[in-house]
């Protein structure tokens, strides 16, 4: 078995508010095989994003961490300032949710490009100006020579995402983090940006860790999922195992929510009832307790543990209910 | 860019012509000059009348109480036009701009040290109040700018005159400076008379951009380019100074143009508090004088200097920022 | 029904109150956590019930004179010393204090008044309206406001009214921008267009829909307003152009002062001083309100 890229070991982030502690994450652990697709899916508020800034250590600095995350051999946790840098950029690489106000508007996109090149190789700025420019045309920006010299504003949308993930994959990092990067674009536009997100993959090896709330973005591109859930991972496994053969609740009630091409006919939308955890006070049991068709007494009382299903390990999932799912899921179907 | 600016200027002179008209009508209509001559000399006969009447130009028909304000004021437009701006009631026989010259050389000997002094301490307490938020610098600094900002000019001033004039006894030298004995003047000697009217000169100026720049600049550390930038493995200063810094400042130098303007036209109180012969102090004896040209001189000088910096703040807007083109 | 009522008590109890809590009481909540603020406000009031209770207080009356006791610094008999006529200071100052308070509270009445009304009209009715207003506004700024102030002041200045009719003259500006960027911004809201869809005119749509949603930052001007004004007013009688005796306004003690500063410099340092700290009460409560009413601007802080 290879060495994982990034492994998140019983990672814990919480914030002090004047209302009391957030605890945004608990206790989440998973790891990215090199070259992979991992996606993490949940609502806002599930702890996504913060699991992915904590990787970059950019998460607020008032923040309490606890737990580890291992990445090329040390935990990032406990690294100075100095090293974190080193790995900002060059091991691991970040695109953000919304290209609009992601790339520093003062600044031409070429020079924004080739600093990142700079930061980390010994090169001249002219030779990072022209790898600025071939990094654009390998995004699929066209006329790289002249939009190098051109400003952020001067750009669309998904030309601006195509930037940051040119400047990404400046560096040829090990992990992609990918936070959001299609939610504030068009539909016609996210497909493409996707496109050109599996095409920078394969042609620098990358693992890529996409964080997306939208399944459909998830279901063409990811090789596995982690979903989310009030700070907690809900269920793990390959992208087939959770999408086909979910063993969760929540994992289901989001399926069943989603509008789908292949599904058959006549079928209706399911949407989840209720509304996400509040963070500063979340439900004492299963945090998706108050808002589960399945839910008994035991679930308000305690959180389930993060259980295997089936026999190689590869599918896990947080249910009190795990071992009466099959049936409980055939029942709701019939009705 | 040249087209933009000539319309501005074309779109400000109705106001300046609005505005100096009204300040003409009242300064000219507070006192009767001829009245006061005839006052102020009870034994004179009236070939010296005449003769006073003609040194000060009271005869003429900007002076001249009987014409209306409009016509006088049209009649003082004419002649500023041609760069005739009267004779001085009150000071001296000099043409009104050649005293304004003088004044206003010695007003940039203060404004222009106390310019640099006022932005590059704004910017630092600024930026480094931002980047260190909610510490105790930060509430230290915040707290201080407080103060500065409550504090009246006069009184900070008085103040300054109290703890190093009589407290510490003439670190300073209190005495008023002579610009005749500028000559004779040690470079030390003219640092020594201009460093007390330039901080007071700065306080309030720098408590108030202090917390602009704040206020900026935390706006911008917020930001989600300034993730980025931290994203791409940026030293923290690199991040505040090449990313965040520029982008903060692109607000900051409207008010930095204003505030030079502001300087540049002479402060009434700190001037006249250090009795620093510039413009502030002359334009108080002159609007007590009833000084109609050399008020309207000052005031139209001002005026200008603040339109002018304004626009000049406008077009640097446009270079700081890709965003705006002007066109 | 008794059950009913006994149920939201315990509710309450357990803070899980299900009546929302007012915009008003949730604005004093977060205002009361604003120490600083709450520490000025309540200064603030002290010093100005000060004003008026110590002159009751005081064995000396404002004007009266006492030659035996002429210039004299700070002693028990005088706590701020007295003047060259032998007036009690103290007394004075309280005197002069009422009047800068006085003056504050008509510019900031007028301004309020003003600055509402015409900033409401430019940023409802835009256009011309909008055009003429703005132009009003530059006007003023063209010139600065103390070179306005002074020329205006040797004309219609000296009594404490006419000094404060000035100072409003140019102190409505502020007010003004911020009503018109509100009502700018607020005409376009949802509730506005339901409004109008309901068929209400520019007049109630004005006072009853759209004002009220703006009080909280006028508020928060006022209090600003009122401590520039206290500003305007002593700089314009320090340089004697604003109250003149026989009438007394801080200003005018520190004008009167400023000769004896290197003999008694306690005249022109104690009321300086009051003057500092009514105006520096004043920002803080400002900026309190601005964070109680507006609890965006506290969260970006966190």
């Amino acid at each position: 078995m290879t060495e994982p890229v990034i492994s998140f070991d019983d990672l814990s982030v919480s914030f002090p508010t004047d209302d009391g502690m957030v605890r945004a994450v608990r206790n989440v652990s998973f790891d990215v095989e090199p070259g992979e697709v991992m996606a993490v899916v949940g609502e806002s508020g599930s702890g996504k994003s913060v699991t992915a800034l904590a990787a970059m250590r950019l998460h607020p600095g008032s923040a309490e961490i606890t737990g580890e995350i291992r990445f090329g051999g040390r935990d990032l946790l406990g690294i100075g300032e100095k090293e974190m840098r080193r790995v900002r950029g060059n091991g691991i690489a970040m695109i953000f949710q919304d290209p609009m106000t992601a790339l520093n508007p003062v600044m031409k996109v070429g020079a924004q490009i080739a600093e990142m090149v700079l930061i980390h190789d010994d090169v001249s700025k002219k030779e990072a100006w022209t790898r600025a420019a071939d990094l654009l045309e390998s995004v699929g920006v066209p006329e790289p020579g002249r939009r190098v010299k051109q400003y952020p504003h001067e750009f669309s949308g998904g030309m601006r995402q195509r930037a940051m993930i040119a400047m990404a994959i400046a560096n040829g990092p090990d992990l992609l983090i990918a936070d959001e990067p299609t939610t504030a674009l068009d539909v016609t536009i996210q497909a493409q940006v996707l496109e050109v997100m599996k095409t920078a993959q394969e042609a620098t090896g990358a693992a890529i860790l996409l964080i997306t709330h939208d399944l459909g973005v998830v279901a063409g591109i990811a090789d596995r999922v982690v979903v989310m859930y009030g700070g907690r991972v809900f269920e793990s496994g390959s992208a087939d195992q959770v999408f086909y053969r979910s063993q969760n609740p929540y994992t289901r009630g989001l399926m069943s929510s989603i509008p789908r091409l292949d599904a058959p006919k006549g079928e209706r939308l399911i949407p989840i009832p209720g509304t996400p955890p509040n963070v500063l006070n979340p439900p004492s049991g299963c945090a998706f307790g108050p808002r589960c068709t399945f839910a008994s007494d035991s679930c308000h009382e305690s959180h389930a543990e993060l259980m295997s299903v089936g026999f190689d390990g590869t599918h896990r999932s947080r249910c009190h209910k795990l071992a009466e799912l099959p049936d409980l899921f055939a029942a709701a179907e019939t009705r | 860019m040249f087209a933009y600016a000539a319309r501005r200027i074309l779109a400000t002179i109705p106001l300046l012509i609005v505005a100096t008209l009204g300040l003409f009508a009242l300064e000219s209509s507070v006192r009767d000059p001829v009245a006061e001559l005839r006052v102020s000399c009870p034994r004179c006969d009236q070939v010296a009348f005449d003769r006073l009447i003609d040194l000060y130009d009271l005869d003429k028909p900007v002076l001249d109480l009987s014409n209306p304000a409009e016509s006088r004021y049209v009649a003082w437009l004419g002649n500023v036009i041609t760069g005739d701006f009267g004779s001085s009631t009150s000071q001296g026989e000099n043409p009104v701009s050649d005293t304004v010259f003088t004044r206003a050389k010695n007003t940039m000997i203060l404004a222009i040290p106390a310019f640099f002094v006022i932005a590059s301490l704004a910017t630092f307490l600024g930026v480094f109040s931002a980047v260190r938020q909610y510490s105790k610098t930060d509430y230290a600094i915040t707290g201080l700018s407080f103060l500065g900002i409550a504090m009246p000019t006069f009184f900070f001033g008085l103040f300054l005159q109290v703890f190093w004039g009589i407290w510490f006894h003439d670190w300073f030298g209190m005495r008023p400076f002579f610009t005749s004995q500028m000559h004779d003047d040690s470079f030390v000697d003219l640092l020594k008379s201009i460093t007390l009217p330039i901080v007071t000169l700065t306080l309030v100026v720098v408590a108030t951009e202090s917390r602009f720049i704040r206020a900026s600049m935390l706006e911008v550390v917020h930001s989600d380019y300034i993730r980025t930038a931290r994203a791409k493995g940026l030293s923290e200063r690199k991040v505040i100074f090449k990313h965040a810094l520029r982008n903060a400042m692109i607000p900051v130098v409207t008010i930095w143009a204003l505030d030079f303007s502001a300087l540049l036209g002479g402060s009434v109180v700190t001037e006249s508090i250090f009795s620093w012969p510039g413009l502030g102090p002359l334009l108080l004896t002159a609007i007590f004088a009833a000084d109609v040209n050399m008020v309207m001189a000052i005031i139209l000088l001002i005026s200008v200097l603040a339109i002018g910096f304004n626009l000049i703040a406008d077009l640097l807007y446009g270079v700081l920022d890709p965003r705006i083109r002007i066109s | 029904m008794p059950n009913t009522a006994i149920d939201l008590h315990q509710l309450e109890a357990e803070g899980l109150s299900i009546k929302p809590k007012s915009f008003g009481r949730q604005t004093w909540e977060r205002f009361r956590r604003h120490r600083l603020a709450m520490i000025a406000f309540v200064i603030l009031v002290l010093l100005i019930s000060s004003f008026w209770i110590v002159p009751i207080l005081s064995p000396y009356g404002v004007r009266e004179i006492n030659i035996q006791d002429a210039a004299q610094g700070v002693s028990w008999k005088h706590p701020f010393g007295t003047d060259p006529l032998g007036r009690d200071l103290m007394t004075r100052t309280m005197e002069g204090a009422q009047v800068s308070i006085y003056i504050a509270a008509v510019v900031a009445l007028i301004s309020t008044a003003i600055g509402t009304f015409l900033g409401a009209l430019a940023g409802y009715f835009g256009k011309w309206v909008d055009a003429l207003v703005n132009q009003m506004i530059n006007l003023i700024l063209v010139v600065p406001a103390l070179v306005v102030l002074l020329v205006v002041g040797i004309k219609f200045g000296g009594s404490v009214n006419q000094v404060a009719f000035l100072v409003a003259l140019i102190s409505w500006i502020t007010i003004a921008r911020i009503v018109r960027g509100l009502f700018f911004q607020l005409k376009e809201a949802d509730f506005v267009q339901a409004a109008r869809a309901a068929g209400a005119g520019p007049g109630r749509i004005i006072f009853r829909h759209i004002l009220p949603n703006a009080m909280g930052p006028v508020l928060v001007q006022i209090t600003l307003v009122s401590g520039a004004a206290i500003i305007l007013e002593s700089t314009l009688s320090f340089l004697g152009l604003g109250v003149t005796p026989p009438d007394t306004s801080l200003g005018t003690l520190i004008a009167e002062s400023k000769g004896f500063i290197d003999v008694t410099p306690s005249r022109v340092l104690i009321p300086g001083s009051i003057l500092t700290l009514l105006v520096l009460c004043l920002n803080f409560l400002g900026d309190g309100l601005r964070d109680a009413l507006d609890p965006a601007t506290r969260k970006t802080r966190q």
